[in-house]
């Protein structure tokens, strides 16, 4: 079995959460449909972003120079970083020459991406994971599973108990709303005493050097309000060229996440506040190569929603865990291959090409094409493996000539319909789980051939 | 070569062939006939309160009968009009003094119908923590304005000087926990908006 087969089947062995997990995206998937249909002009402001992030990726030196122009000129420190591990330097260095031994973080892709926090903590940094979802998986010692909903495939009685363990909660209390509580006042302690934040970017500005964060919970903005120095670190593709672009993205954003109309706090940074010193560190880390290649350039346009997630068949069924990369789903399959499409040869083949992602992707993002891509590139790099190889070479042969089809048909049903359901379960794989359907007993073509002499006869 | 670049370098040999001029648009939000009854409607249903009303001296007999000031032990009043309560925001040495506000009562500039959104303009503010910190909060709307949606929000804003501003939309909140909605993250447990309009 590939990785992903592997992992989705481990996930799959506890029925009832795998279905819950199915399930409560699912309802995020609705009200996501509910939340778009309520904006008339819903489709062309997809059009609209992703022309947006076109202009602005074909002209990103540009647009990356200007916001460090006018960010610089705002009183803030901006870094460029090639690659992760620069990003973790960058980082590193600037708390180390400060003496900080405690910073917060609110969610960030980006520094999960490049690891950040292992590289912090072996240099004696302790780092706390603001966003309740990211504190869970961080007490659990686990990354996240989804990129809007990092705890999605835990239960509440599992936080409980970890919070009991770690927090002093009740023993056996798994009310959200009272472990939620109980993470709040453990948390602002901690931003009180916290030296330094650390957060993510949802959008930066080229026009003013200014930053855009969405929250719901608020703690990105207790993290860049209460320390003294403030970190942002965002991937080179968050650049807009103006503010008024936000008015498009903000109203897509959050409706395609979690059908929420806004977010509770779309919060505007232009410049530090009063005595605070703020730092911006740009990583590309790979993004300039995906850039280079036409097929795959539009995975650079992807703000994070997460609405790609909820929608596919495939992930809501496998669990984050399933895609072994920082981002799971369909955009996390379109990602990953570009670390090693030989450590990540099994996720274009979790894909049922349904097309459901392209569908909600708020900016548009041809994300059931670029899997395709994706497996001829698994093939051509020799990574389809020999049974899947196998098959498509014979596969190639059959549906290449009619004759052959005809006959492998009829051999087909003959032997399906004399073996006993069971073992034709058996043998089909796809059987193993449910029922195979009763096997027809003609062809299509000789039930289309049927039709049309019959209606030939009767005029 | 430095890490600078290094970026830019890389990027100068990216090709877009096809069309990639910045587009012209405008998306006016077709569905908000009555943008105030939509803000009022929204804030409702993303946990938050609205109260449509004539005046300052309105809002003060208002604001004593909720529960949230009868409540408050620490109140910090921003806006200048309504006096000073028990803290002021204008004489703690430092944003973290603020951690024991009960109730914060900010302006805020309009809102806006589609999705009940105050932008806050936080220059105004000393510490722009106290936005987070408070236990509940009450935002005012003295100019009366309530805009349809987000391109007409944006177009209000003057990004030139502001050093920060916030969309705020409801009470702060997660579903990080099994998907049930918790209102009180981080940030307030509660948001109450005032509406004036003489």
């Amino acid at each position: 079995m590939s990785n992903h087969a592997k992992k989705a089947a481990e996930f799959l062995k506890d029925e009832e959460r795998a279905r819950w997990h199915d399930q409560s995206l699912w309802f995020l998937r609705e009200k996501r449909d509910n939340a778009s249909k309520s904006v008339p002009d819903w489709e062309s402001l997809r059009e609209t972003a992703h022309k947006i992030k076109r202009h602005t990726l074909a002209n990103l030196p540009r647009y990356l120079e200007q916001f460090e122009e006018n960010a610089r000129a705002r009183g803030v420190h901006v870094h460029y970083a090639f690659d992760g591990s620069e990003h973790n330097s960058i980082v590193l260095k600037i708390l180390k020459e400060r003496n900080v031994s405690r910073v917060v973080k609110s969610k960030s892709m980006l520094t999960e991406e490049c690891g950040l926090n292992h590289v912090l903590q072996k240099n004696g940094i302790e780092i706390i994971d603001t966003d309740l979802g990211e504190r869970i998986v961080q007490l659990l010692g686990e990354p996240p599973s989804h990129m809007v909903l990092p705890a999605i495939h835990r239960k509440k009685e599992e936080v409980g108990k970890l919070f009991h363990k770690y927090l002093g909660t009740e023993k056996g209390a798994s009310d959200p709303t009272y472990l939620a509580n109980a993470a709040r006042a453990h948390l602002r302690e901690i931003f009180l005493a916290s030296e330094a934040g650390i957060s993510g970017v949802n959008f930066a500005i080229a026009e003013t050097g200014g930053i855009t964060i969405v929250t719901n919970e608020g703690n990105a903005d207790l993290g860049n309000s209460l320390p003294p120095l403030y970190i942002a670190c965002m991937g080179i593709e968050k650049l807009l060229p103006y503010s008024r672009d936000l008015s498009v993205f903000t109203r897509l954003l959050a409706r395609s996440a979690t059908g929420q109309p806004i977010s509770t706090y779309t919060s505007h940074l232009l410049g530090p506040q009063p005595g605070q010193e703020m730092h911006v560190v740009m990583v590309d880390n790979g993004r300039s190569d995906i850039l280079k290649q036409e097929k795959f350039r539009k995975a650079l346009f992807c703000i994070r929603c997460g609405a790609c997630m909820n929608t596919c068949p495939v992930y809501r069924r496998s669990g984050g865990y399933s895609y072994n990369y920082v981002i799971p789903g369909p955009i996390g399959t379109v990602l990953a291959p570009h670390r090693g499409i030989k450590k990540y040869k099994s996720l274009p083949s979790a894909c049922t090409h349904c097309g459901s992602c392209t569908d909600v992707c708020p900016v548009k993002v041809n994300l059931h094409d670029q899997i395709l891509e994706w497996k001829a590139e698994v093939d051509v790099s020799g990574n389809l493996g020999f049974v899947k190889k196998s098959a498509m070479v014979m596969a190639t042969i059959v549906l290449g000539n009619a004759v052959l089809l005809a006959l492998v048909g009829n051999l087909a049903r003959m032997i399906f319909r004399i073996l006993p359901k069971p073992i034709c379960n058996f043998i089909t794989i796809w059987g193993r789980t449910r029922d195979l359907p009763d096997i027809p007993a003609k062809s299509f073509r000789k039930v289309y051939n049927e039709r049309v002499m019959n209606e030939a006869d009767h005029g | 070569m430095d890490n600078k670049e290094m970026v830019l370098g890389n990027l100068q040999s990216v090709m877009i062939e096809e069309d990639a001029s910045y587009p012209q648009y405008s998306h006016p939000h077709g569905g908000i006939k009555n943008p105030s009854e939509s803000f009022k409607s929204i804030l409702e249903n993303v946990g938050g309160e609205c109260f449509f009303i004539k005046s300052y001296a309105e809002f003060k007999n208002h604001l004593v009968t909720l529960d949230i000031y009868k409540s408050a032990r620490n109140i910090c009043v921003c806006p200048k009009e309504l006096g000073k309560e028990s803290v002021d925001i204008n004489s703690v040495e430092k944003g973290h003094d603020l951690r024991n506000v009960d109730l914060a009562i900010v302006r805020g500039e309009f809102g806006v119908g589609e999705n009940a959104a105050v932008w806050v303009d936080a220059d105004s503010l000393k510490y722009r923590s106290v936005l987070f910190l408070s236990e509940n909060m009450v935002l005012i709307i003295d100019s009366g304005k309530i805009v349809p949606d987000m391109e007409k929000a944006y177009e209000l804003i003057d990004f030139k000087k502001l050093k920060s501003g916030y969309f705020i939309s409801g009470p702060s909140k997660t579903a990080d926990i099994e998907q049930c909605l918790v209102i009180g993250a981080h940030g307030p447990k509660s948001l109450t908006v005032f509406v004036i309009r003489p």
